[in-house]
């Protein structure tokens, strides 16, 4: 008896112990890394693509105040509550004193310069599409905004997802830098898949989730309960969304649906971000979404 | 038989109507106020719009004349409009948010930003088609920063 529990454990552990390498925190190659040079202007573009000040900026803030990446915003979800952390350049209380690689390590891996997993509230299961030099890129931008010396509050998160280990087995089973929508696409369809299911993370918000918040990619941007609360956030699958192309792009810019109604709630923040893309880029995104599989629901 | 089911219909008329009025919500007024403010607007800004897409050629006396309607539009938009009480899940049709009444100041400061955002339209709409273009997306996002805050979603 005592030898089978002894042996029990013994599984047991080297079953953790499996499990602790196949999900350990990955990490960018640092020789490619150093051999990119950013680009800020660049880099700005797809600050506003990824949205980053969506999140990272202060609560209500509005205009040059979104360039202040101070953090504190919360975001209540059934695992607990989050808060945006610092992500200016403050050496200190932001990510000033972050290399190039610890930020790739972030944006593209989830994993934090002390070698943790972050939680995927931040949306690196979407930004792990993007490339080595779009991070350093938009690295080299976020290093040019002004730092804030807020500090970081905790996130409240209780038992077992206050466990950061067990992301590791999160991310094996929902992350995957593959596209979602196959098959052939032309040049502009390529290039507004990249972004909406990259740094654009349209499908965050767009594409429901299972119980343990994996987005399910068959039903991929047909909609999903709305997270601020009542309501729900739209599909935009070519079942629902029958706008065209350029009433899509049109939309992006200025917020007007075709009708004229204009965006509300968190898609607002959405279109001030991507109205300072180029009228080829959202007309981009419009192609990939008239490429994305309907689906009525 | 028909007929006498259709005079029974008609006689029945007025008591459905009764009973309709006294269930009136007294906000019901104030609502189809609101909805209409913003319908008229968005019938001048589909016209703005068709011109800025290039679906219909710039034509001043039409643009100037829709541009005036969204700032004397936005010139009526007021507290008058949001009596307290009037809002989303207690006045009927109603999709204002009781952030409306907790915020004054700032719902007050996002009607300026309409105005302001009118007066460039209004500017822009004497000019051309690509003058319009230009100050359209500042138009959208002055609507969108109050829709964000103020108005319930629908979808």
């Amino acid at each position: 008896m005592k030898r089978l529990l002894l042996t029990g454990s013994a599984l047991a552990l080297v079953g953790l112990g499996g499990f602790l390498v196949i999900t350990r925190p990955a990490h960018v190659d640092p020789t490619a890394v150093a051999a990119l040079t950013g680009d800020a202007t660049r880099g700005e573009n797809l600050f506003w693509l990824g949205g980053c000040a969506a999140c990272h900026a202060a609560e209500k803030a509005e205009g040059d105040a979104l360039k202040v990446l101070s953090g504190g915003k919360a975001f209540v979800t059934q695992f607990g509550t989050f808060r945006a952390p610092n992500i200016s350049s403050d050496p200190d209380h932001g990510i000033g004193t972050w290399t190039n690689a610890q930020f790739a390590d972030a944006l593209l891996h989830g994993t934090s310069p002390d070698n943790q997993h972050f939680y995927p509230a931040f949306p690196y299961a979407s930004y792990t599409r993007a490339s080595l030099q779009e991070a350093v890129d938009l690295r080299a931008y976020m290093a040019t905004l002004p730092a804030s010396n807020t500090p970081n509050m905790p996130h409240d998160v209780g038992f077992p997802f206050n466990q950061r280990w067990l992301l590791g087995g999160w991310k094996l089973l929902f992350m995957s830098d593959a596209p979602v929508v196959t098959g052939t696409l032309n040049e502009q369809e390529t290039q507004g898949r990249h972004m909406v299911e990259g740094l654009g993370h349209c499908s965050e918000c767009h594409t429901p989730r299972n119980p343990l918040g994996g987005l399910d990619k068959s039903a991929w941007l047909s909609g999903a309960p709305n997270p601020d609360g009542k309501g729900r956030i739209p599909n935009i699958t070519p079942a629902k969304l029958d706008w065209s192309e350029s009433d899509i792009a049109d939309y992006l810019k200025t917020g007007f649906t075709p009708e004229f109604d204009s965006a509300g709630g968190s898609m607002v923040e959405v279109v001030t971000n991507l109205s300072h893309l180029s009228d080829e880029e959202r007309l981009a995104i419009a192609a990939y979404l008239k490429r994305v599989p309907p689906i009525a629901n | 038989m028909k007929k006498i089911a259709l005079l029974a219909l008609v006689a029945a008329l007025p008591a459905f109507a009764t009973f309709a009025q006294e269930t009136r919500s007294p906000f019901a007024d104030t609502v189809e106020i609101r909805h209409g403010l913003m319908l008229q607007m968005a019938a001048d800004l589909g016209k703005l719009g068709a011109i800025a897409k290039g679906q219909t050629p710039y034509d001043a006396a039409t643009a100037t004349k829709s541009a005036a309607n969204l700032a004397a539009i936005a010139s009526v938009i007021s507290m008058d409009q949001f009596p307290a009480g009037s809002e989303v899940d207690a006045a009927p049709d109603s999709f204002a948010l009781p952030a409306i009444w907790t915020n004054p100041d700032d719902f007050a400061a996002k009607i300026t930003g309409l105005n302001d955002a009118a007066s460039f339209m209004v500017a822009a709409a004497g000019k051309d088609a690509s003058s319009i273009k230009g100050v359209m997306a500042n138009l959208g996002g002055a609507c969108g920063s109050c829709h964000k805050a103020y108005r319930q979603p629908e979808e």
